[in-house]
């Protein structure tokens, strides 16, 4: 069944089962493979993006769900990968493997976005994507040095 | 080169002369390539593998364009541990060239297999692990190039990614390729210029001539060098770290752009041209195979291309492990062949024997062995007497479960068999083995195989090295000329991994009126086909102790066992550590203090390493000041090779842990003293690995364990099998390095694994309660 999708801002139709997860056709249809595959069951967010900018598992969700909405994934979030949260992962040097990685600046752009100096605690509640690892010490530093500079007037979200 | 198109795959050069020939009617000389599926010339963007060079190289390390553009070729695979920038710089160090201008690229399996390496690369120079100046002490092994340790004498020497190798056993040939690289530039040089060798230099890319003060640039002077071999490489020597300029230095990871985009490309973002894709399951018991499935009950199924059983992949092919034949659906989208997959009647033919194991009866078999006679690898003294005359004995029995290593990446490969050639698109820790297992599964000889390498979501001990490549291998067999994807699930992957053998200990201790040991016995039990069987404890004790004796004990499994971040060393550090710490309380001493007498007492050859180590951790953490009630740090010392008097890697680590009376458990701050040895390649990579592995043994120590029901793996996704969260990071983490005489082991595994003993100490002192298997998380930790 053909649907319309609109990723990253722009405008797709794709013919699969309504009930296909969207990261199978992100990944699939689309040939965006920055979102990832791993356990299918919406436990560890590596297959985070964004609808309508709230972070989803979208391993978990179907593809009808996203119809109609604006969907982003890592490739969509900057032009040039040059995100304030991009720049502080490279600049703190976080990912080791990375596998992890694309889900898990997708779920911390959603937190700024909401929460754009989040306390440790909320941190500790908001982001729960699993790094196997364990790149989370620097994810945190990471987190307060993209707050640091959006609250200090850099680039907005 | 690359492409901006993803789906378009770019032409390589061979196509770009094919391309060329064809076009203008020319003959190319002496170059002439069979035409080539588009599949096997595909080469998205991200993708890192190798590539002929435009420009002939200066060696099979090194290739230097034109513009001063540097390709560095890295033979290890980069799986989160930083080999893809540790390994450049080694190269780059010696090169001389300028780190900015810098691209680290997969070196070719391909070429590993019809090449042999230089001569000047076979040889180590200098005098061993403790000869600041030379190679250090690779552990050679055995130089058969399809083996599973060693290092070959093909092309690339050891391509392989484990025992945390990749710096201590290629450090200096890799430091040799940077520097024949650079002599033979400055020999071009001096040759264009008419000027003696000796009075040219490099540096940042740059030769300069001081006598003249003329100048050029690598990129001019690099086809010239690859056209003059080297007079007399046999006389190049390497840099010690007291002349090194980039080396010792902190350097970020050059694959993390990359990663933080979303471009990076790991085996599972393969797309070919005419690319079919395989769900597949394996019988989840061990050993076993399927006896019938119904492939007419899913035929009909949206994308449904076919069905196909394969065979246990050969256990020779994959160093005997036994995992299961299973059944693979083929269908054009990977969710369609799940689906189907998942919908399809599959009977298993279960092995009897193996079905009836669950962790309760395999670990009374354990237990019971240990009884046993066992094998006695080490009888210092007379322990029998000193226990049978002592006043006062310690004993303490521990156990661990099994473990996989979870790698966040499921297992994947892509090939693409024809008649004369294989294709593998793979993150994959031992690409030589696997070129050997194409070849014995094809019949198409190993130099006809070739490996497009992408980087791996994870490792931690060989999961690159699953049966997905020989699995893959067997299904595009039987398919050939279509390239299959075959991807596992993340329940498949817990099905066909190997995991860390189920251990148990019993410690036993004679105590002097002092509270000092007098007497250790050591016994452990585990898998005999487990790697660390045999070396789950010292056969040097790092403690004193005038009697002592240890001997293992195995039992016949049949989950397939492997290298879990460490060999035996994770749990063999949470026995001894934990034991020590129990004989500290018995003895009424301070753990950190009681540790650093007993080794003060031996001559271990690193001892005032180890003393250092102690101390160093100690006064970090604040030992000894008044902390709240809840709150408790223990001591530990994690070594490798500590009693070799060769490779070794020293840390000490003090931990601070709070449990609250509910019995919810904080890892509050770590503080961590660790050797540098005579120098480390990347201190920030370092760094990075200890943080990580921190979070690691806390899983263990807290989270983890794969139990065995009716001889499967019971846990097999990520909501049973735990994972921690950032809210479980420390919020404190500091690490000092200090320097000793000797060169490193490797950072890659077994560092941190003190977190383990380390909880179980703040557990024993905060609630009053001992518990000695892992993980905790199955205790009750309230106290009042």
């Amino acid at each position: 069944m053909p649907m319309d999708l609109t990723v990253n801002g722009a405008r797709h139709s794709v013919d699969v089962a309504p009930e296909t997860p969207l990261l199978w056709v992100i990944r699939d249809q689309l040939g965006l493979t920055g979102t990832k595959f791993s356990c299918g069951i919406a436990q560890c967010g590596a297959c985070t993006l964004h609808i309508d900018g709230r972070p989803v598992r979208s391993c978990s969700v179907p593809v009808a769900a996203a119809v109609g909405k604006a969907v982003t994934t890592i490739e969509g979030l900057s032009p040039d990968g040059t995100h304030p949260v991009q720049l502080a992962w490279i600049e703190l040097d976080v990912p080791q493997c990375g596998y992890c990685q694309s889900g898990m600046i997708m779920s911390v752009v959603a937190l700024l976005n909401k929460r754009p100096d989040p306390t440790d605690a909320e941190i500790d509640t908001e982001i729960t994507n699993a790094c196997r690892c364990s790149t989370y010490h620097r994810i945190r530093k990471a987190i307060r040095l993209a707050a640091s500079r959006i609250s200090a007037g850099g680039r907005t979200l | 080169m690359t492409n901006n198109d993803r789906t378009n795959p770019s032409l390589s050069r061979r196509d770009l002369l094919t391309t060329a020939a064809t076009a203008t009617g020319a003959l190319v000389v002496g170059f002439w390539m069979p035409q080539r599926a588009p599949a096997q010339n595909a080469h998205p963007e991200g993708a890192v593998w190798a590539i002929e060079s435009a420009v002939d190289e200066v060696n099979a390390w090194v290739v230097v364009a034109p513009d001063d553009s540097v390709t560095i070729r890295i033979a290890q695979t980069e799986l989160g541990q930083g080999v893809w920038t540790s390994n450049a710089m080694m190269v780059c160090e010696e090169l001389q060239c300028d780190w900015s201008k810098v691209s680290p690229q997969y070196a070719s399996v391909n070429r590993d297999g019809r090449e042999m390496a230089p001569a000047w690369t076979l040889e180590v120079m200098g005098k061993g692990a403790t000869d600041p100046s030379g190679g250090g002490e690779p552990q050679f092994g055995s130089r058969e190039r399809t083996g599973s340790s060693g290092i070959p004498n093909s092309l690339y020497r050891r391509m392989r990614t484990n025992a945390a190798a990749s710096v201590r056993d290629g450090r200096y040939y890799l430091q040799l390729a940077g520097a024949e690289a650079r002599e033979r530039l400055l020999l071009a040089a001096a040759k264009a210029w008419g000027v003696p060798v000796e009075e040219v230099s490099s540096a940042n890319s740059v030769i300069t001539h001081a006598p003249t003060g003329r100048t050029t640039t690598y990129g001019q002077v690099a086809l010239a060098a690859a056209r003059t071999p080297h007079p007399n490489p046999e006389r190049i020597r390497i840099k010690p770290p007291s002349e090194w300029k980039l080396m010792g230095t902190e350097q970020r990871n050059l694959d993390v752009p990359l990663k933080v985009t979303g471009k990076t490309v790991y085996g599972i973002d393969i797309k070919l041209p005419g690319m079919k894709w395989a769900a597949v399951k394996s019988c989840p018991v061990y050993g076993g195979k399927v006896k019938s499935y119904d492939f007419d009950r899913i035929r009909n199924q949206p994308g449904v291309i076919s069905a196909i059983e394969f065979p246990m992949p050969d256990p020779a092919l994959i160093r005997d492990r036994i995992f299961s034949g299973g059944v693979a659906v083929i269908a054009d989208s990977w969710y369609q062949a799940k689906t189907a997959l998942d919908k399809m009647p599959i009977a298993w033919d279960v092995p009897p024997q193996n079905a009836v194991r669950n962790t309760a009866n395999m670990r009374a078999e354990l237990m019971a062995a240990m009884d046993a006679p066992g094998t006695v690898r080490v009888n210092l003294g007379d322990c029998d007497r000193t226990f049978r005359n002592a006043t006062r004995i310690v004993e303490a029995t521990y156990s661990t479960p099994y473990l996989p290593r979870a790698r966040m990446e499921p297992g994947n490969a892509t090939v693409l068999v024809t008649n004369d050639r294989v294709d593998i698109w793979i993150g994959d820790q031992s690409p030589q083995e696997t070129r050997f297992s194409a070849s014995q599964i094809t019949g198409i000889p190993e130099r006809n195989v070739y490996l497009h390498m992408c980087h791996l979501g994870g490792g931690f001990g060989r999961n690159g090295n699953g049966p997905q490549a020989e699995q893959a291998i067997y299904i595009a067999n039987q398919n050939r000329g279509t390239p299959i994807h075959l991807l596992w699930t993340r329940e498949e992957d817990f099905i066909s991994t190997t995991y860390r053998a189920m251990g148990v200990a019993r410690l036993r201790a004679a105590l002097d009126a002092d509270g000092w040991p007098i007497a250790l016995e050591v016994r452990t039990a585990m898998d005999e086909k487990a790697p660390g069987a045999t070396a789950c404890f010292d056969k040097v004790s790092r403690y004193y102790v005038p009697n002592y004796r240890f001997s293992t004990h195995t039992a016949a499994f049949h989950i397939p066992v492997g290298t879990r971040r460490g060999v035996g060393t994770p749990a063999h550090d949470f026995y001894r550590e934990s034991f020590m710490d129990e004989l500290a309380h018995a003895a009424g001493k301070d753990p950190y203090l009681y540790r650093r007498e007993l080794i003060a007492r031996t001559n271990l050859p690193y001892k005032a390493d180890m003393i250092k180590a102690l101390d160093t951790a100690a006064q970090m953490s604040g030992w000894g000041t008044p902390l709240p009630q809840g709150t408790a740090r223990a001591i530990a010392l994690e070594e490798r090779g500590a009693e070799s008097g060769g490779h070794a890697t020293i840390s000490a680590q003090v931990h601070t842990v709070a449990i609250s009376r509910q019995g919810e458990v904080r890892l509050q701050r770590v503080d961590v003293a660790h050797e540098e040895g005579f120098g480390l390649v990347n201190p920030l990579s370092v760094r990075k690995q200890i943080e990580g592995q921190i979070v690691w043994f806390y899983n263990d120590a807290m989270h983890q364990q794969s139990n065995v029901t009716e001889g499967r793996i019971a846990e097999n996704n990520f909501d049973t099998f735990l994972l921690s969260r950032i809210k479980e990071d420390p919020p404190q983490i500091n690490i000092t390095f200090f320097k000793t005489g000797h060169w490193l082991n490797g950072m890659g595994h077994d560092r941190c694994t003190s977190v383990q003993s380390g909880i179980a100490d703040a557990i024993f002192q905060i609630t009053g309660k001992r518990y000695r298997d892992l993980p905790f998380r199955n205790h009750d930790l309230t106290w009042i």
